[in-house]
């Protein structure tokens, strides 16, 4: 599969790094690629994802996002806040995300996220939890049944 | 997992434990060497300004009671979503109540020991 990003990174091997902005263009483009299993390359194999409104980990994990990317939602996100500490870091991002509902009807979704970074053994940085802080996680009408 | 969860329980019964009877070295040892704590929102403090930070907030002899809401363990790693109250005095020996919702991210040490690496009291807000 071809990858076009804009900032560079190797889809084998991401690395978020410790940098707040190369965190957010990477993640965005991951999201917004519509490949679950890209994405989910942006974290670690035991973090926790609550995207899906409940926490999520390892095929799980997968599995979701794939099934809520293929439907190719767009994310846009900043962030509001970072604070390293060694190898963690907390990241605080403001996001919106335009997606479909099952009736091809549009769906806006927007809140706060708190996500947790961690630098592995090899040097690379991936998410280890996220936490969206919306009373109904991303998919709002998903989990509300 | 539950054994992490109940190692962290344990964590912050000791940490209240620690900060009610105003023992810095004990509180301290709670914190990861490169811990940053943002006391003051949007003022990150890490070394020894964080150090001196806690040790004068101490000095008055706060407590703190704690609940935590949310806990989300991975590994080594956790994020902790923590209501909180902290009885102290203000700037003229008035008693004032703080309160809020923190965001904390602890790292489990290779001693086991749960220890701070973020403290964001104020995360939630």
């Amino acid at each position: 599969m071809a990858f076009d990003f804009s900032t560079d990174f190797d889809p084998a091997h991401p690395d978020l790094t410790d940098d707040t902005w190369t965190q957010n263009e990477i993640f965005l483009q991951a999201f917004n690629s519509g490949d679950g299993t890209l994405f989910d390359s942006l974290y670690r194999q035991d973090a926790i994802s609550n995207f899906s409104g409940r926490p999520l980990t390892g095929a799980d994990r997968l599995a979701f996002f794939k099934e809520f990317l293929a439907a190719k939602p767009a994310l846009k996100a900043e962030v509001t806040h970072s604070y390293v500490a060694g190898d963690v870091a907390l990241v605080g991002v403001k996001y919106s995300i335009d997606t479909t509902g099952e009736n091809g009807e549009p769906v806006h979704l927007e809140g706060v996220c708190t996500d947790v970074l961690r630098r592995g053994a090899d040097g690379r940085w991936l998410m280890a939890i996220d936490r969206p802080v919306a009373a109904t996680g991303l998919v709002a009408e998903q989990s509300a049944s | 997992m539950s054994q992490l969860l109940e190692d962290l329980k344990i964590h912050n019964a000791q940490y209240v434990e620690a900060f009610n009877a105003g023992d810095f070295e004990a509180l301290d040892a709670f914190y990861t060497d490169e811990a940053v704590a943002v006391w003051e929102p949007g003022q990150p403090l890490t070394g020894q300004a964080r150090r001196d930070y806690q040790r004068e907030f101490l000095a008055s002899s706060p407590k703190i009671s704690t609940e935590t809401r949310q806990a989300f363990v991975t590994g080594d790693t956790a994020l902790l979503i923590v209501d909180w109250v902290i009885d102290t005095v203000d700037e003229d020996g008035e008693p004032e109540r703080l309160t809020g919702t923190g965001v904390d991210v602890l790292r489990r040490g290779e001693d086991g020991v749960w220890r701070y690496a973020v403290d964001d009291p104020y995360g939630q807000e």
